[in-house]
This record gives structure tokens, sequence and C-alpha cells, in this order.
């Protein structure tokens, strides 16, 4: 039922994505990406940095397939994204796990029910689904809030429900968006196990921050975007 | 297998969770059932009541003379000889005068003085039920006139024809009200099916992002329309058939009224208003939904 993150999605390459010249524009005339080409191999942990409208959360939603290029070509695991419907475009998505920015939380159900959800879509068995949620919510400290409405819940909180409903699949590609930003110390840091353990799991990160606490010795390569633009890459691919 | 337990608990979670604006639909399904079926079950009883009327004609020629058995034979032979009918009676003199003594009772003794052959001989023509046009009614009633020996033809011309031009414009005007209400009643269903997944539209969203299929999504929501439609349909009938007995109820101290046998739906009607109802809110929640699954 637990599929190890990185071994479900299509091809057999070692990229797991893949964007050449790739830009986005939004109505009248904004350039959010502007000719991007970057490659991220399978389980590497990648670090998007850059300032307020850069184009980070646009990166990655143009990777979590939720919006799709004006320009240019995304492969997910050695695969156009552009073409895909239905129920392909579904199971890729099942393989992609997001922890978005506005946390795209269902207020009026609990912790525990937003967390399953992932799981949920693809079938996964009530028991192992119930256990899996635990697990997550005691690695995040958040075993109280098991059943209380996510609506109740505080922003940190309701930061690392999101969070643990990205990893809940075991994904192959993580996606997050400012993983700390609500969060203290002490909660970052259970946050950055979570991910790491996803890491080592083989599971392929990428996420993007202003907080530089999170990449500056992580040994992780690094990426700057500014105004759209790819600045520079610090660190080398593994 | 997976998928249809999935659904299950997707339904369950969404009833328990937006028992509201459920409540909102099934109402709107319920009392739109029940005004449609209103309209129509007063229609069905306007045409019980036109055919009840209907088997009751008899048209009466009044004769000069009494026919005699030949004259009788020809007479009727003449009469099938346009259509076959359904009886045909002579009424002697002395036949007429007992049965107007008899209409008479407590007051039969004005006759007294009478002579018993004052009253005119008649023929009494049921006609089939196939025969129950008035312009054929009419025409049949032209042909006995002109019979040998007859005088009038009567059948409660007026009144008959007073009927009909009653029942052609409460025909129209309950097939106009119920083309209206059928539209009506599609539009407001569909309406409160879209309103309610429009009020859903970031669980429609995230189920999408999370990698839901279309069918996922789309089933709990198809199966919350069909039973919209089942219990909304069941209750408005329901609610209709208490109203029938009770209208019933209150009739039969009414001399009128309690001539007309009413009548409710036929199994089979029942059957087809609910499965045009759980169509109708089916397809409302499809198609509602339709362009949240475009992509």
């Amino acid at each position: 039922m637990n599929n190890p993150p990185g071994e479900t999605l299509p091809g057999s390459t070692d990229i797991m994505v893949e964007l050449i010249k790739v830009s986005k524009r939004y109505p009248p005339d904004v350039v959010a990406l502007d000719t991007i080409s970057l490659t991220i191999p399978r389980g590497e942990m990648l670090f998007v940095i850059g300032m307020s409208g850069a184009g980070k959360t646009t990166l990655l939603k143009l990777m979590a397939t939720m919006e799709a290029p004006s320009n240019g070509l995304i492969e997910i695991g050695g695969e156009p994204i552009q073409d895909l419907r239905g129920a392909k475009l579904a199971r890729l998505r099942q393989r992609i796990g997001v922890a978005y920015q506005d946390f795209k939380l269902l207020l009026n159900r609990t912790a525990a029910e937003n967390i399953a959800i992932s799981m949920e879509v693809s079938y996964k068995k009530p028991q192992y689904i119930t256990k899996r949620v635990r697990t997550l919510l005691d690695q995040l400290n958040l075993a109280d809030k098991h059943g209380m409405i996510a609506g109740e819940l505080s922003r940190g909180e309701q930061q690392r429900v999101t969070l643990a409903r990205a990893v809940a699949n075991s994904p192959a590609l993580i996606l997050v968006d400012e993983p700390t930003g609500n969060l203290d110390a002490i909660t970052t840091e259970w946050v950055m196990k979570l991910l790491a353990n996803s890491h080592k799991a083989g599971a392929t990160i990428v996420i993007a921050t202003h907080d530089d606490s999170l990449y500056r010795d992580s040994g992780c390569r690094v990426i700057e975007l500014h105004k759209g633009n790819l600045l520079g890459i610090s660190g080398e691919r593994p | 297998m997976k998928f249809w337990l999935a659904v299950l608990q997707q339904l369950g979670r969404n009833l328990r969770q937006t028992w509201p604006s459920q409540m909102m639909t099934f109402l709107t399904v319920s009392l739109s059932v029940l005004i449609f079926s209103l309209f129509s079950v007063i229609y069905i009883n306007m045409l019980t009541v036109s055919r009840q009327i209907g088997d009751d004609l008899q048209l009466v020629v009044y004769l000069n003379d009494e026919p005699g058995p030949e004259m009788q034979e020809q007479l009727r032979n003449k009469i099938t000889a346009f259509d076959q009918v359904e009886s045909i009676h002579f009424v002697s003199r002395d036949e007429a005068y007992q049965r107007f003594r008899q209409q008479l009772g407590d007051s039969s003794d004005v006759l007294d003085d009478m002579p018993h052959d004052f009253l005119p001989p008649s023929i009494e023509v049921t006609p089939l039920h196939s025969l129950r046009g008035l312009s054929q009614i009419k025409l049949f009633s032209d042909y006995l006139l002109k019979l040998p020996g007859a005088e009038k033809v009567q059948y409660g011309q007026e009144w008959i024809e007073r009927f009909h031009s009653f029942t052609q414009v409460l025909r129209l005007v309950v097939l106009l009200s119920a083309s209206l209400l059928i539209l009506t009643t599609i539009f407001m269903v569909s309406h409160t099916i879209r309103l309610t997944i429009m009020g859903r539209v970031d669980e429609l969203e995230l189920l999408k992002l999370v990698g839901a299929t279309n069918n996922y999504i789309r089933m709990p929501f198809m199966l919350e329309g069909f039973l919209q439609g089942l219990a909304g349909s069941l209750i408005g009938l329901s609610a209709l058939y208490a109203l029938f007995l009770w209208i019933s109820h209150r009739v039969t101290g009414s001399e009128l009224l309690s001539m007309v046998h009413f009548t409710f739906f036929q199994p089979g009607i029942i059957a087809l208003i609910i499965l045009l109802s759980i169509i109708l809110c089916t397809a409302g929640s499809y198609f509602s939904m339709h362009k949240y699954l475009r992509f």
C-alpha cells in the first residue's frame, strides 16, 4: 500500500523534473517566469529562494500541474505534463505532494480528515490511513489536534497540517511553499525533520523559502529567482 | 470495490457536514414535486369526471306515434346503420307516464285527472364509448332527427357543450401550468444544486489537486442528487396523498361532489414521477459539476 517515494512516477529516467525554457505570463502583461530551464534529479532536495514576487510560488505551481506554462516544456519523471488529462493527470498528482502557501485546507473538516484526503483519493485502506495520520500528527506535535476542526487551529498548526497532508501519501515529489513562515524555531526543526525523513526515503523535495537558516548549512542546491529570471545556482547537483 | 467504498465514505461525510444546504435542495425538490403532482392529479380527476359524464350520455328521440313491433325493428336497423350503439330502448306513452308519476313521488296525484297517453313515446339511445366527441354526437343527433316519425332529439346539448368548452379551457390551463411548472422545477432544482456545489468549490479544487479522478469527485455529488430526487419525490408525493385523503374525506358530505369518484395516481405514474425526479436531480448535479471538472 505504502509505495516507496519516487518509484511510481512515469518513466525510468533519473531526472524527476525538467523545465525547458519555461515562461509564465499573467494577463495583462505580467511576466512571472521568464524562459527558465532547470533540471532536478530524482532524490534531490532543492531550495528556491528570492524576494517576494520573484516567481517562486509560480514555479511550484507549474511543477504541481496547478497551472500550465505560457511557453516551454515541463517534464515530470520524463513525461511532458502539458498534454496530460483526466485519469493520467490525476495519477500524476497523487504522486506529487504540495504544501501550499495559502494552506488550502478544508476549514470545516478536522485536522485528521484534511491529512487523510490525499490518501483517500488513491484508495489506501482506512486502517492504513488512520495509522499514518496518527504518526504524522505525532511527528509534528499535533497529536492532540486530531479531531479539531481545521478552521479552529492556529496559523502555525494549519501550516503543519498542510505539510502533513503533502507527505502523507509518500509522494515521489514534494513541493513546499514557505514551510516555516508561521513557525517558531522548535516547530521549524520538527517540520524540517519530517521533510528530511521523506528525502531519506527517496522523495525529491523542492522548498521555496525566505528563511536562509533552512538551507545555509544543508549542503543542498539553492537556486535564486529574481523578477522571474533564474539569477544563480549554488551548490552541486547530487 | 475500493472506488465505491471511498465514494460512499465521501457521500456519508458530505451528507453529515453539508446537511443545511442538502435540506434546502431536498425541500425545493419536495415542494416542486408536490406542486407539479397537485396539478397533475387535478387534471387526471378532471378527465375522470369528463369520462363519467360521457358514460351517462343518452340521446332521447321523441316520436309522433308509438311504433309497432315492425316499425321498431326498422327504426333499430336505421339507428345501427349510422353506428353500433350500446343500447336502444323504446319507451311507450304508458311507460313514460309511469316514470313521470314515479318521479313526482308524493305529488303524483296531480296526474290523476290527466290521460295516461299525454306524454310522447320515445327511443333512448346510448351510444358506444367510441362515439364521445361532441361533433360526433351532434352528427348522430342530426341523423336521429331524420328518422321516420322523429319530432325532437334531446341529449342535454347546452349543458354538454358548456362542459365541453370548460374542460377544453381547463385542459389548456393545466397543460400550460404543468409545462411552466416543469420548467420552474428544473430551474429551481438545478439552481439550488449549483449553489450547493458553488459553496464547495474549495473542496472540489483541493480534491483535484491531490489527484482525485473526475469520477471520484463527481460520483458522491451525483449520489447526493439521486438521494435528493428519491427522498424529495417520496415526501412530495406523500404530502400530496395526505392532502388528497383530506380533501376526499371533506367532500364526502357534499352531495354534488360525492357523485364524483376522485382518484389518485396509478402506481405506474407514481414510479414515473419518482424516476423523473431522480433523473432531474442526478443530471442537475452532473451538469452543475461539469464546468469544475473540465481540466
